[in-house]
């Protein structure tokens, strides 16, 4: 009977083995499907974070959307850890054969600038962005001021006793009251927390005095009247909230926006792109999607694969000028 | 009153026969999530919502809520039977719920743990239809300093919980406290211990740690006393002994209460109470040397206070819109999604819906305490299944669930390591409880820590001066006076060279 057993955890050790050693063969497959057609079996899609969060609720709208449009199911699997390295990674080194592709946050073009990973935008072939979310300053409903002005002049007499909670160190909503309190030139306590929410919750008890992290994450503190938003950091007013003004109009030069997008590995054809960028268009620009991105408190907006190109390219280029500027480390 | 009328007709929603028919599917589908090791309720119920798309807003909210509290009963059924637990929660349940199987009493675990759940489920959604706005006022006091003076308190409780030697006890307790470490620091972001890995990135995952340890240990340590081991005890009752009702109601009692508790503080989560309630019954039971052996209030108590803390926990989110755990971050992306906004204003502009919804609940729990009560019966068989039978399925069951919690094998090799040192563990005599307790709460206690000292501007001392933390950091010293005192007392008494605790 040992022998049975002990055979039995063998076999699963080679089984892992086995399996482990599947991620390695990528590249090379693109060619060999021409002439075929395409998708015609299922695609998997990844997605960097776990179940639930925005970033898997929008990639899982997206993917029932597109699978209308491809007549193929989309699978998404979420392969979390590494702030989102794990299944980034995973991405990468997956076949460029058209059948996996992954979801990116605004982080994809963090990683290298925090030293978190090796990841850049140009070791992806780019699908094209489907969200955008703008940081928010707010502040409880009975903080004594009332308009980003105020806020900023009470910062500057109060210099470094403003404690600002933010969802994680090097997380993007951190870069936006870093890169806020540098245009103002104030200095900010700035308080971690693990992700936006219990942020915002410690905002709600007054044990913060004000969050930079997305209007999605404010929204029902706002409706509830227990929070107000000063200022949104977009290079627009936002469309949920048409009373706030941005601060570039109040004359601090910074736009911090969290965005979510698809990528495929490096080397995928063409063709198989654009069958799939076009039902990314059709996705995101659904109505539908359109709805569920305004009740989160996101906006939908689409980039093609050459537009999302260049817009990964510059924020990659903003993020990792500006990052190694602040004390993070 | 009027609270009353609006939920006799939130019982009317309810009773249709769909939302029934959701509710019932909600509870299987979390039973079911519970009792596979690794498939969390946060993972379930983000599986799925994209189902709920095309539903009614109430019945979808009716599904979600279910498969959450739904879990909380299914976790405790491999927990007892094979001491792998089914989620995060159920962890402390291993310690006296597997002793109990291997006595042939499974049934009575798995039948007090299924009441203990309902009396905590139904009090606790009581208190959130009743008293729920007013109490979740109080619970945004609750910032990072009361956070950490909480998680210092339940950390002095752990120290009961040492087993046979002390040395031991604080030998495994350090582990876990090592393996807290594991990751990035939340307050600078750098990476510790991860020598390279990114999968370490995020730290271990509890419930891959727990599985290994508890249940893979338990295959290998059983696999070598295969030949020798006795037939399987017969399975007997599903209800404790007569002597065994009082402690059991009392442990339930305070379960019910501690859960609740803290099901308010934002930021906590259901293996807290848990640990507490766990930590509490131990060290006001008259004879603590049973516990670990097969007390029945080690299994009342936390499969209680995990129940009653899911009601609580929805406070915050129906009253305030936080959520305050990750699956309950999940329903409030499902309320959004249904277009409604959780919050002061829920309750005002769509009382029908949360009325329903809260209906739905008692409904919920009453099926659950059906379903559990004859099915512990059944479950309670598998306990007598030979181990070369057994073994097998559970190592097949544990690399599934493992590979589950973020579908990779790393996971899978993880709970294999940890297994390894589960079993040197049992043979050095090493109890495997504080590991995990402290790594739960270390972590916790860490992230708290840091933020209350930027908070405080460096100054601990200020901890002592908020109302709610510093009566919370007074009683941890008072606890842990006494403890060392009757730590003292023990060691005059008897010239033993192990420490009893």
């Amino acid at each position: 009977m040992k022998k049975i057993v002990w055979g039995l955890i063998g076999l699963s050790f080679a089984l892992m083995v086995g399996c482990s050693s599947q991620g390695g063969q990528a590249g090379g497959q693109a060619g060999q499907a021409e002439g075929k057609k395409y998708p015609e079996k299922e695609i998997t899609l990844v997605v960097p974070y776990a179940p639930g969060g925005a970033s898997d609720s929008t990639a899982r709208i997206i993917a029932k959307n597109m699978e209308e449009k491809l007549k193929v199911p989309i699978v998404t699997v979420n392969k979390t850890g590494g702030t989102g390295g794990v299944g980034m990674s995973f991405v990468q080194s997956s076949p460029n054969d058209g059948y996996t592709f992954g979801y990116v946050p605004v982080e994809m073009t963090m990683h290298k600038a925090l030293g978190l990973s090796e990841l850049e935008p140009s070791k992806f072939d780019l699908l094209g962005q489907a969200t955008m979310i703008p940081a928010a300053i707010t502040v409880p409903a009975d903080a004594p001021y009332n308009t980003i002005e105020e806020f900023v002049e009470y910062a500057k007499q109060n210099q470094g006793k403003i404690k600002v909670g933010n969802s994680g160190v090097g997380s993007i909503w951190h870069i936006a009251s870093t890169a806020f309190a540098n245009k103002a030139n104030v200095q900010f306590t700035d308080i971690p927390f693990d992700g936006a929410a219990p942020a915002v919750t410690a905002l709600m008890g007054n044990h913060v005095d004000a969050v930079a992290v997305s209007l999605g994450e404010v929204k029902s503190g706002v409706e509830s009247k227990k929070l107000k938003v000063l200022a949104v950091m977009s290079a627009e007013r936002d469309k949920n909230f048409p009373d706030i003004p941005t601060l570039k109009e109040k004359g601090f030069d910074v736009e911090v926006v969290g965005w979510g997008g698809f990528v495929l590995p490096k080397g995928t054809s063409a063709e198989f792109k654009k069958v799939l960028a076009d039902a990314l268009k059709e996705a995101v620009e659904s109505e539908d999607f359109k709805k569920f991105a305004s009740e989160r408190g996101m906006s939908a907006v689409y980039k093609s694969p050459d537009d999302f190109t260049t817009f990964a390219t510059q924020q990659f280029k903003f993020f990792s000028d500006f990052i190694p500027t602040l004390d993070l480390k | 009153m009027e609270a009353l009328g609006q939920l006799i007709g939130g019982f009317e929603t309810a009773f249709t026969w769909w939302n029934l028919l959701y509710c019932l599917i909600g509870v299987t589908v979390g039973m079911l999530v519970g009792v596979l090791p690794g498939l969390g309720p946060t993972t379930g119920t983000a599986l799925l919502i994209p189902m709920t798309f095309g539903m009614e807003p109430v019945s979808a909210i009716i599904m979600l809520s279910g498969i959450y509290y739904g879990s909380m009963y299914g976790g405790t059924i491999t927990s007892v039977l094979i001491n792998t637990p089914g989620e995060a929660a159920s962890v402390i349940t291993c310690l006296d719920g597997h002793p109990l199987a291997k006595q042939g009493r499974a049934g009575v675990a798995l039948g007090v743990a299924g009441i203990g759940s309902f009396i905590g489920g139904t009090i606790s959604i009581i208190g959130l239809a009743f008293i729920g706005p007013a109490l979740a006022e109080l619970a945004l006091k609750f910032g990072p300093p009361e956070f950490f003076a909480l998680m210092i308190f339940g950390l002095i409780m752990v120290i009961g919980l040492m087993g046979r030697s002390l040395i031991r006890g604080l030998i495994a307790a350090f582990l876990g406290l090592i393996l807290s470490l594991i990751g990035m620091d939340p307050v600078s972001g750098a990476v510790r211990f991860t020598f390279g890995e990114a999968h370490l990135m995020n730290g271990l995952d509890l419930v891959t740690v727990a599985m290994g340890l508890f249940g893979l240990s338990e295959i290998l340590y059983g696999m070598e006393n295969l030949q020798k081991l006795d037939k399987p005890a017969k399975v007997k009752g599903l209800l404790p002994r007569k002597e065994e009702w009082r402690p059991t109601l009392n442990a339930i009692g305070r379960g019910t209460g501690l859960g609740f508790f803290v099901g308010l503080i934002p930021g906590s989560n259901s293996v807290i109470p848990a640990i507490l309630s766990y930590t509490l019954e131990k060290r006001i039971a008259k004879d603590p040397s049973r516990f670990g052996k097969g007390a029945i209030e080690g299994v009342a108590g936390p499969e209680t206070a995990n129940n009653s803390y899911c009601g609580a926990a929805l406070i915050p989110l129906f009253t305030l819109g936080i959520p305050s755990s990750p699956t309950i971050a999940i329903i409030l992306g499902a309320f959004i999604m249904h277009g409604l906004t959780p919050g002061p204003t829920l309750f005002q502009n769509n009382p029908d819906f949360v009325w329903a919804i809260i209906a739905s609940m008692f409904i919920g729990n009453l099926i659950l305490l059906i379903m559990n009560l004859p099915m512990a019966g059944m479950w309670a068989k598998i306990a007598a299944v030979p181990p070369k039978l057994l073994y097998p399925l559970i190592l097949i069951i544990s690399i599934i669930g493992a590979y589950t919690v973020s579908n990779s094998l790393w996971d899978v090799g993880v709970m294999f390591v940890f297994g390894i040192a589960g079993y040197i563990m049992k043979k050095l005599d090493i109890p495997m409880a504080p590991i995990v307790l402290t790594f739960v709460l270390s972590k916790l206690m860490e992230n708290s820590l840091l933020q209350s000292i930027k908070m405080l501007d460096g100054n601990v001392l200020h901890l002592f001066a908020r109302p709610i933390s510093g009566t919370l950091l007074v009683l941890s010293l008072i606890v842990l006076f006494f403890s060392v005192l009757a730590e003292v007392k023990k060691k005059k008494a008897g010239f033993a060279g192990d420490v009893e605790m």
